[in-house]
């Protein structure tokens, strides 16, 4: 079973997310801001990350760019959720590193359009 | 709703556009008819039938028969479809074609993602022969409001996240004030739209060499099912092929045969095997 991290510091939207991608047959585990990412991905490399933008510590742009000078970190699978809609941000969360890009609100239709076209369902 | 009010509504949608409604997805009509009522300030749709009888008017009854028809359409809908239609379908019917010309006709095309679709993923072709054709692509839908939207070429934010990758959508569409994406100038350039019912013969469309028609066919009855597909039929030129969707159960008329070289595509039947077949 594929293993996907979501990062994200409101517990309702690990919660939701949660529950849309275990129903597309993954393990899920959480964190909260982007260094407690980190630390999960260290002890454990994941299949596909689903990562906010804004989190205190921590925020997803930063953790991109430092997930991806890990070991073994430029395998996930890293699709952005956030609230940022504008093309800059899109541009920049790409260049850094992102796979796919989910602009807030989201619902199961979205998440599972996306990681169909990373190649994850 | 009453029992007159769905037969009036069914024979409604059946005359206009061939749809056939089984009686268990009245609340379809109520959901796809939501609009038009409130507009028109019925209190129930039994109103809205009640009117449609006693005062017969065709803008009406036409407006209410295309805003019956499904709408439901995606960008990407049928991913493989496209793939093959663009890498393989249309550069062999480039190297038929004397004049550089292929036209390719989206017909129900709802409000106009799978046109968009296609010139997206035509643009993303480098270096075939494909990008030297001379392309013309044309999408029609029964509903008015339907082609208004897919020729403005704006969606929302929930319709381009789904089929679409950011690539895409980053490349092909801007998002304007209101929070909407529209498709890009130059894109929408490429595509045109025109108003048109499939009961009805479209020889003023012209002939084409692919005709996409998906989900469209299976909502009619079968007669009408069988009208369109006929008129579908005389628009192909030589050789030109129907795709519909897959697993789409159709009963057709004698005019178009399963394709032998393109799995899941329609030929029409050359009138050279209609004289050997009798």
């Amino acid at each position: 079973m594929k293993h996907c991290l979501i990062v994200d510091d409101s517990r309702v939207v690990r919660t939701v997310a949660g529950r849309i991608i275990k129903d597309l047959s993954f393990e899920v585990s959480e964190a909260g801001d982007g260094s407690e990412a980190l630390r999960k991905c260290r002890e454990r490399m994941p299949d596909a990350i689903l990562l906010d933008w804004n989190m205190p510590v921590m925020n997803g742009l930063d953790f991109v760019r430092a997930l991806r000078r890990e070991d073994g970190g430029q395998n996930p699978v890293v699709v952005f959720c956030t609230n940022e809609n504008d093309a800059e941000h899109i541009g920049e969360a790409m260049r850094s590193g992102a796979n796919e890009y989910i602009m807030k609100p989201f619902d199961a239709e979205i998440v599972e359009s996306k990681f169909a076209e990373v190649g994850l369902v | 709703m009453q029992d007159t009010t769905f037969e009036t509504l069914a024979d409604l949608a059946l005359k206009q556009s061939g749809q056939a409604f089984h009686p268990n997805k009245r609340y379809l009509m109520e959901a796809r008819l939501a609009t038009i009522s409130r507009r028109e300030s019925f209190a129930t749709l039994d109103d809205l039938a009640h009117c449609l009888k006693s005062r017969p008017n065709p803008r009406f009854e036409a407006e209410v028969a295309a805003a019956l028809t499904g709408k439901l359409t995606r960008f990407f809908g049928d991913r493989d479809l496209f793939d093959r239609i663009v890498t393989h379908v249309l550069p062999e019917r480039l190297k038929l074609s004397k004049t550089g010309r292929l036209r390719i006709w989206c017909a129900g095309v709802s409000t106009g993602q799978e046109v968009y679709s296609l010139i997206m993923r035509l643009g993303e072709e480098v270096g075939s022969a494909i990008t030297k054709a001379d392309l013309e692509i044309i999408g029609t839908d029964i509903s008015a409001d339907c082609i208004e939207t897919a020729t403005v070429g704006s969606y929302g934010h929930f319709d381009v996240q789904k089929g679409l990758s950011v690539h895409r959508l980053m490349l092909g569409l801007d998002r304007n004030d209101t929070g909407d994406w529209q498709v890009k100038e130059a894109l929408r350039q490429q595509a045109t739209f025109k108003v048109h019912n499939l009961l009805e013969p479209a020889d003023a469309l012209g002939l084409f060499d692919v005709i996409i028609c998906r989900n469209v066919l299976s909502a009619m009855a079968e007669p009408m099912q069988k009208q369109a597909a006929d008129n579908l039929a005389r628009q192909l030129l030589p050789g030109g092929l129907i795709f519909t969707a897959p697993g789409e159960k159709l009963s057709l008329g004698d005019g178009l045969v399963a394709s032998r070289t393109y799995r899941g595509a329609l030929e029409r039947v050359s009138d050279k095997n209609k004289v050997a077949a009798a």
